[in-house]
């Protein structure tokens, strides 16, 4: 999962926080598509998982921030995909935990995670870039 | 009707394709020149002033590309993992679909993705298929919605 220059919105620590999140996710695409057995890349698959699962969060709340800052128009309707997101990560987390840790989940999980953050980079959050710039207000940071 | 109904779908799966996997040179088709062995269908259910489905048919090459274009890694099969991100993908156009419906005054809501094939029980007034070209395969769209 490759970061491009095309996905940076000229908001450092936003701009960071996306590439960690790809770096992140691609290392845990790599751990799940491993040739190796489930019971082998489990525990690295859970660590993983409990990382994105805090960093997520955390780059949401810090993307908000900076949208409020710039009084980005979008600022409800991009919250309410981040939080539709959160609650996707936590139910599929919470079921993958009483399941025992089921492979399938979590390869479900992955494919829709990769097209996901791929999609709400590249489109999504290209918006508040377009945005900024229009309105003169690329130099605020969050 | 048919016909406004069925450019948002080609545009919203330009757009998408080319921000998503860098793919351009994109071309519709009449709905014949698809020719697939091994598919993946995947259905959106739409609900609102439009009734209905779209079914994205996704040849497994073409879902393989895909996969491999987003993630950087070689896929072999078409599984769960593969599965999941196609419907993802045609999640996000339906979604998008629905935005420039919206601007026409058609207010549309979609269900999640399921894995199924059209059910050819059912009478549709606004029916269309198409192919859509694209350097890693095709991909067909069969459209079938009711006004509500």
């Amino acid at each position: 999962m490759l970061w491009k220059d095309k996905y940076e919105l000229g908001v450092s620590i936003v701009d960071e926080q996306h590439k960690e999140l790809f770096q992140r996710v691609d290392e845990f695409m790599r751990t799940l598509r491993s040739s190796a057995s489930w019971d082998e890349k489990v525990l690295h698959v859970n660590e993983t998982l409990e990382f994105m699962k805090g960093y997520v969060v955390e780059h949401f709340r810090d993307e908000e921030e900076y949208q409020q800052k710039i009084g980005y128009p979008g600022y409800e309707a991009h919250k309410k995909i981040h939080t539709d997101m959160v609650n996707y990560v936590l139910q599929v987390s919470a079921e993958y935990e009483s399941s025992g840790f089921n492979e399938q989940l979590m390869q479900q999980f992955g494919g829709k995670l990769l097209a996901w953050l791929i999609n709400h980079v590249a489109a999504e959050d290209q918006r508040i870039a377009n945005y900024a710039i229009e309105q003169g207000v690329t130099g605020v940071d969050c | 009707m048919t016909a406004s109904l069925y450019e948002p779908f080609l545009e919203a799966t330009r757009n998408v394709f080319q921000l998503m996997l860098d793919l351009s040179d994109i071309s519709d088709q009449p709905a014949e020149e698809f020719v697939c062995d091994d598919e993946l269908d995947i259905s959106i259910g739409v609900v609102g002033d439009l009734v209905g489905e779209v079914i994205y048919r996704f040849p497994h090459t073409t879902s393989l590309g895909m996969v491999n274009i987003m993630s950087g890694m070689e896929m072999s099969s078409v599984d769960d993992f593969v599965t999941s991100a196609i419907s993802e993908i045609a999640n996000i156009i339906s979604g998008n679909v629905l935005t420039m419906l919206a601007g026409n005054n058609l207010n549309c809501d979609i269900l999640p993705p399921a894995l199924r094939k059209p059910n050819d029980s059912l009478e549709y007034t606004l029916r269309t298929a198409c192919c859509i070209s694209t350097s890693i395969g095709n991909v067909f769209l069969d459209i079938r919605l009711n006004q509500a």
